[in-house]
């Protein structure tokens, strides 16, 4: 088993060290701007220079999208249940869900001051309306995908509904959970960064995003890449964190993660 | 605020150019300055691109004024005037040789020289900083001091200035929030100040009905050059007859425009729909007294001094900006400090 | 799809269906437990079943594949009906462990259906079935999808069971050898719309014993049943 995933990281890993090495030579070769591209080595440099503003932007951005994630899964599940609880609902009301997501958040965020004012509330709805369709949308799938036969077992067993969801429905439908859960968890992070340009504080609790627009801003390319570096990071630690939980739980039962 | 949103889409998009066109660019001037380096103006007019950091505004009247009463062709250019936007990188467009001319902001040229960018300043539009800070009149303030002593203000997160009140008066008495560029906010909410362009802001907020009381950032001590006109090293070293042939024309557009603007301002309308005749009349009356002062009455529109770029330098320096001030001596050329054999009054 | 069956199966008997694919058996089975309405007819239960959700169903119905929760334990797949009727705990655990030994599972009680092989789950299906004491117990073709060896020990597994518990079996097959070894009555269906072709009570010994289907007697049951099959089938 330990042998296993060490080998499974060292694939990625040697990828991304050939990539480093590329990146650093042919910037360095073609003479590449700073300005527009710099190469990992400025922005290794750079990140350790600004560690600190880094590091809090990352907390900021972290909590917002970690509310955020927690709204999208919770409502999302809700959603999906009452969506699947009946055919004339679901046509009614799926379509709204659509097109809350085809909106672009940032058309909505000036909504979003005007009613939650500057600040991590607002930051994290922007990162909840950004990433709950995805677990909608799954978990609706998943509750409508349940085997037939099992159903009518329940109902030959005269299971009453809320049995039948709670016993039937929603652990079948587990697995497209999750993986709406792990595509809501980057989104999350995306949500919320795009979310603090328009609805963020700027000074106090600032984040990635806002972290991005200063360096951008003073010229500093380099930081740029290390503040969205850091979101991306963010972004695998929550993806990773929902994808464990997920395969523990299905573990002993469903084929996509007993990884055989 | 906006042009920095997609700032860094723009520029990670230009990756790829960079590398490739700096080169391939290079080598069509080469071509141009062989070309036209023989015959003077009867030659075919040279093509060249200037990138503008904003939307057509009163604030690059002069510019759409030489292309469009000819100062330009009279010296021999043919010119597209590329109107911005919402991020458009010009610093990052300029370096690459993808335009050979284009609109920053001084400090900008400063971070970008001090991170081994060799850019040159030709030519300051504005003498004094047109960028302020606007507050509700009915606040009473009397200062920038005592709009940072409450309420909101809206600033773009970095911006330069913003890091120098900060320094100056801490913003811990104040919420900071982004700023979006409009003016919908401030004139929603009587504790909402925000930073403004003194050409545009104000005026917007006053067509709807709001009182602001404005205060300029240069009244505090920091007043870098604004709408400067900047090119590359390799094409001062290229084709020095060229840059100086379009800082001459563009000398002449402004004060044309600065006699009478209508005309581009026209223009820029037809280009730049949100705003009315009246707002952009407005805006060009209100910049003047930025761009036409003493010292340019004595050496020539968007001359620009040593003092002033050394100030900004170690201002910069001291703000956390740069870790050195580049020598002024590099970059600022003894042409485009007095106006070489200016064409008027 | 069903046309004119007028059916009486005595209480404790143990009858199986045969007839061509798609003729109805499954659908008949499905009426039979409620989980399909009848466009017309009637079906009697004497004496009267007790119906009322949330309480033990008198009926059972064990499907062609073993359907069990992946999610849950063995113990707890074969503690589900159970569970819906509001069984407590602690009995609903003792009730489903005893019949896990009584299929001869009682060690796997806590593993998990996917650790299981075929035969091994439909054992765990029919435990499930019996845990609630149904007076009816419906099976449609359970054993199809299994090899023959575990094929045949079912069989036998099942007869077990039907002499120990006593419930009125109804048992759908298209193998007329099953059908054969393992019921007292065949019913033939013809192709659709379907008829009875031949009811028969088979003239065999109570006692059920593989040697049974080398047994003379046990040909010609089956020669009896082709025939009615075949003149099902025939247009």
């Amino acid at each position: 088993m330990k042998t296993a995933s060490v080998h499974a990281a060292l694939a990625p890993l040697g990828a991304l060290i050939i990539v480093l090495a590329l990146w650093e030579t042919v910037t360095r070769a073609f003479s590449i701007s700073p300005i527009v591209l710099p190469p990992p080595s400025a922005i290794a440099l750079e990140a350790s220079r600004a560690v600190e503003s880094l590091l809090s932007a990352a907390l900021s951005t972290g909590r917002s999208a970690l509310v955020g994630f927690g709204l999208s899964a919770a409502v999302g599940v809700l959603a999906a249940v009452v969506l699947s609880s009946s055919r004339v609902l679901e046509r009614a009301l799926y379509p709204y869900a659509l097109f809350l997501q085809m909106v672009p958040i940032i058309a909505i965020a000036p909504l979003l001051v005007v009613w939650f004012g500057h600040g991590a509330r607002a930051v994290a709805v922007a990162s909840f309306i950004v990433s709950v369709f995805p677990v909608i949308a799954n978990t609706l799938t998943g509750l409508r995908s349940v085997d037939p036969s099992l159903r009518d077992m329940f109902r030959l067993y005269g299971a009453r509904r809320v049995a039948t969801l709670w016993k039937l429905e929603l652990p079948a439908s587990l697995p497209h959970l999750f993986t709406g859960l792990r595509v809501a968890s980057g989104l999350s992070v995306v949500g919320a960064i795009v979310g603090e340009w328009v609805a963020g504080v700027v000074e106090g609790d600032a984040g990635l995003g806002i972290l991005v627009l200063a360096s951008n801003r003073q010229g500093n390319t380099a930081r740029v890449f290390a503040a969205v570096l850091a979101a991306s990071a963010l972004g695998l630690m929550l993806f990773g964190a929902v994808s464990l939980t997920g395969e523990r739980m299905l573990r002993r039962w469903h084929p996509s993660a007993s990884g055989s | 605020m906006r042009r920095r949103l997609v700032g860094l889409l723009g520029s990670l998009v230009l990756l790829a150019v960079a590398g490739a066109c700096s080169r391939s660019k290079e080598g069509a001037q080469q071509a141009g300055a062989t070309d036209a380096g023989g015959t003077q103006a009867a030659a075919q007019p040279t093509r060249v691109k200037l990138a503008l950091n904003w939307v057509p505004e009163p604030e690059f009247g002069g510019f759409y004024a030489a292309r469009d009463m000819g100062e330009f062709k009279r010296h021999g250019l043919e010119v597209e005037i590329l109107g911005g936007g919402a991020g458009v990188p010009v610093v990052q467009m300029v370096a690459s040789g993808q335009v050979e001319f284009g609109i920053v902001g001084a400090d900008e040229l400063l971070t970008a020289r001090a991170r081994g960018v060799d850019l040159i300043p030709l030519f300051a539009v504005y003498q004094k900083s047109p960028l302020a800070i606007m507050a509700h009149a009915s606040r009473g303030a009397k200062g920038i001091q005592d709009v940072l002593s409450s309420g909101t203000i809206a600033l773009e997160p970095g911006l330069p200035y913003a890091v120098y009140l900060k320094k100056k008066y801490g913003f811990d008495k104040v919420k900071v929030v982004p700023y979006d560029g409009g003016v919908a906010q401030f004139v929603t909410n009587k504790d909402f100040a925000q930073q403004c362009f003194i050409t545009s802001e104000p005026i917007a907020a006053r067509k709807q009905g709001a009182e602001p009381s404005v205060f300029l950032v240069a009244d505090e001590g920091f007043n870098p050059y604004v709408a400067v006109v900047a090119t590359r090293r390799e094409l001062w070293k290229e084709q020095p007859e060229r840059v100086k042939s379009f800082v001459a024309a563009v000398r002449e557009g402004w004060r044309a425009y600065l006699e009478n603007p209508a005309p581009a301002n026209g223009v820029m309308a037809k280009l730049n729909t949100t705003l009315d005749a009246e707002t952009f009349a407005a805006a060009a009356q209100a910049q003047k007294p930025l761009i036409e002062t003493e010292e340019t009455r004595a050496k020539g529109l968007g001359t620009m001094s040593r003092e002033r770029w050394e100030t900004l330098g170690r201002q910069l320096v001291e703000l956390g900006l740069m870790e050195k001030a580049p020598p002024v001596d590099e970059f600022l050329l003894p042409e485009f400090t007095q106006a070489a054999g200016k064409t008027s009054p | 799809m069903l046309d004119g069956m007028d059916l009486d199966v005595a209480a404790g008997s143990f009858v199986a269906l045969v007839g061509p694919s798609g003729c109805g058996k499954s659908t008949l089975l499905r009426l039979v437990a409620g989980l399909d309405k009848p466009d017309a007819g009637t079906l009697t239960f004497s004496p009267p079943l007790d119906r009322t959700p949330g309480a033990r169903s008198p009926i059972a119905y064990v499907f062609q594949d073993a359907h069990l929760l992946p999610w849950r334990s063995v113990l707890h797949n074969v503690a589900l009906p159970l569970e819906l009727a509001g069984v407590p705990a602690q009995e609903r655990q003792a009730s489903a462990h005893a019949l896990l030994r009584q299929v001869g599972l009682g060690d796997a009680t806590s593993r998990y259906p996917a650790e299981l092989s075929g035969g091994m789950r439909m054992r765990v299906s029919l435990a499930r079935a019996l845990v609630t004491r149904p007076r009816l117990l419906l099976l449609d073709e359970p054993f199809a999808a299994l090899d023959e060896l575990t094929r045949n020990r079912l069989d036998d597994q099942l007869l077990a069971l039907w002499k120990e518990l006593g419930m009125t079996v109804l048992f759908v097959t298209h193998s007329l050898s099953e059908a054969a070894y393992l019921a007292e009555r065949v019913l033939v269906l013809s192709r659709r719309p379907a008829r009875v072709m031949l009811d028969r009570q088979l003239a065999l010994p109570r006692e059920r014993l593989p040697a049974l289907r080398a047994n003379p007697e046990f040909a010609r049951e089956m020669g009896l049943l082709l025939q009615a099959l075949e003149r099902g089938e025939a247009p």
